[in-house]
């Protein structure tokens, strides 16, 4: 190769440098005003991410779009969100009204399956390690010694997706009416683990038939209890459910609501 | 250039060192003794669907084989991360503190991908099990029979371009803090589409397979591909490659016609040889096609230093 070869690869080179430069900075600007517009959007997201997610703002950017927590959710209650979601493309999400996540998995294996620690397990393994060693110092080494019920409800309880809302216009509670009957529906998919008729396993939700005199299906389905929905009276002498700070906002009630629209509501969490 | 050394070449060989004519035979008949077939490309095509159908299946059936995608995967359990989306990752979170919580599992995939692949040759991972590649192997046929129509015109550029995309890309990262290079990243999108279902985000494939075949023979993976890059400074000194044996090479150039990354094979042209072996650089992709079209058997695979001693 000669020197006016050289010569001109060279500038060649740095002409389609020069190009590739200009499209990175196209990228990236197109990158900045998409950051900028759905900033808002992401904070005040309409799905739910993961248990153990971190700050929305900053979730996106560690997240790889790898998919396994959509893999070893066991009853596929994570989702990959589209690219209509701007930046959120190919990020979890929980669609909470067609299938909330019900803990019934007993292991948080999402959120201990993520590689780069956006869903951070560290807190639920802490919380849970904490549990057993105070069950450790009120409990023999027996036959009944079971430390795993209690681990499993401390890592669960810190959990916080988002925060229930009653919505007091449609729930039927607060028209002091009951519900008789399957509330979504016999070809609704969605399945949970129901404290209320006591299955060691998640069932569908289509199978489940209920007759209550006033309509309390969201605090009997409830996979956390007491802590997060109670029924309460309202003043008005009317029992309604009512969401206390417990609420991990696992979005069981939103999927189990038999209103149209659903009564109840999970909203994320903005930090 | 960059790649080749700076020896002087050895003389051209003489005519009755030529191997058809050591045998006493026509080029022609020499050729077609010894045939072509498409061993390695038939066993490379295989892998390259049968690994991503594994992906696939594994999600299907729920197998816990190869759980995740091309981006991020658990094979038996074992973590696998993507080179580029754990670089950028680490020069993200390394700003903004999150590096303190990335968990063992990522060091883990990174840290064996990375060995993995350079024992296995860098670039290998493009022939051998991305999809895109797949689709652009095709298209690049395509590409080649317009060419040879005069329908289109070629248009190349310099190979060292990706360098600056990859630059380009960490630093995009770094300062949008997004990992922007996997909203368009065609590998995690194939993969994510074939495994989770298709998305409007295929069109954007379209648009890059499209521009392939009309425009710039392998655009993307040529010039722009900073996951190729990566692997192609990973396999800058793997042990497992291509060799070439000037004594069996007949200077027909059929190598360089099939091959993906033909600037690797600029010692099988009469008197460019500067030595009796070269191996080739780290844009091979360890494909084989060379292999399977060489009427001399003057190619093959071969592990650096071993093959001496076996």
């Amino acid at each position: 190769m000669d020197k006016s070869d050289h010569e001109l690869n060279r500038r060649q080179f740095l002409k389609s440098s020069a190009i590739a430069v200009g499209a990175l900075a196209a990228v990236g600007a197109g990158v900045g005003y998409l950051q900028k517009v759905t900033a808002e959007n992401r904070i005040n997201q309409k799905f739910l991410r993961p248990p153990g997610a971190i700050d929305e703002s900053t979730f996106i950017y560690g997240c790889i779009k790898c998919g396994l927590c959509v893999q070893i959710c066991p009853i596929q209650a994570i989702k990959l969100a589209g690219i209509k979601d701007g930046l959120a493309y190919g990020t979890p999400y929980i669609d909470v009204r067609e299938q909330a996540c019900d803990f019934s998995c007993d292991s948080m294996q999402c959120v201990e399956t993520c590689p780069t620690a956006v869903l951070y397990f560290k807190q639920f393994k802490d919380e849970g390690e904490k549990a057993i060693e105070k069950y450790d110092k009120t409990h023999e080494r027996n036959a009944d010694y079971n430390p795993f019920p209690v681990q499993i409800l401390a890592m669960k309880s810190i959990v916080k997706m988002g925060m229930a809302e009653v919505k007091k216009d449609s729930c039927l509670a607060f028209q002091g009416k009951g519900f008789k009957g399957t509330p979504r529906g016999s070809n609704f998919k969605g399945v949970n683990r129901s404290p209320y008729t006591g299955d060691a396993k998640a069932t569908p939700v289509s199978e489940k038939v209920y007759d209550e005199k006033i309509c309390d299906i969201c605090v009997k389905e409830c996979p956390i209890g007491e802590t997060a929905i109670v029924m309460a009276d309202n003043g008005h002498g009317n029992m309604v459910p009512e969401v206390l700070s417990g609420c991990t906002g696992c979005g069981v009630c939103v999927m189990v609501c038999p209103t149209e629209e659903p009564s109840i509501i999970v909203e994320p969490i903005k930090s | 250039m960059f790649g080749k050394n700076n020896k002087t070449p050895l003389p051209p060989k003489k005519k009755e060192e030529i191997p058809y004519v050591k045998e006493g035979i026509k080029f022609k008949d020499w050729k077609a003794k010894n045939g072509s077939g498409h061993k390695w490309r038939t066993i490379r095509w295989t892998v390259l669907i049968g690994i991503n159908l594994l992906f696939v299946l594994s999600f299907m059936f729920d197998l816990s084989l190869l759980e995740g995608s091309l981006s991020g995967s658990r094979l038996f359990g074992f973590y696998l991360m993507d080179p580029f989306n754990s670089l950028q990752m680490l020069i993200i979170s390394a700003y903004s503190g999150h590096i303190k919580l990335l968990t063992m599992n990522f060091i883990i995939g990174f840290a064996t991908i990375f060995i993995f692949y350079f024992l296995m040759g860098g670039r290998t991972f493009c022939s051998w099990i991305c999809p895109y590649h797949f689709l652009a192997e095709w298209g690049e046929k395509l590409h080649n029979y317009l060419v040879k129509k005069k329908k289109i015109k070629e248009h190349t550029y310099n190979i060292y371009l990706r360098y600056v995309f990859w630059v380009g890309f960490l630093v995009l990262a770094f300062v949008t803090q997004q990992l922007v290079f996997e909203d368009v990243n065609p590998v995690g999108i194939l993969s994510r589409a074939m495994i989770y279902g298709p998305g409007l985000v295929l069109l954007w494939i379209l648009a890059l397979i499209t521009f392939e075949i009309v425009y710039s023979k392998r655009f993307w993976c040529r010039y722009v591909c900073p996951v190729g890059a990566t692997w192609s400074m990973v396999g800058k000194l793997s042990p497992f490659g291509v060799k070439f044996d000037l004594d069996k090479c007949a200077h027909c150039l059929d190598c360089q016609k099939v091959c993906l990354v033909p600037h690797e094979l600029w010692f099988v042209e009469k008197g460019k040889a500067t030595d009796k072996r070269h191996d080739v650089g780290s844009d091979c992709t360890r494909c084989g096609l060379c292999i399977d079209a060489c009427p001399g058997n003057a190619l093959s695979y071969t592990i650096k230093g071993w093959d001496k001693i076996l």
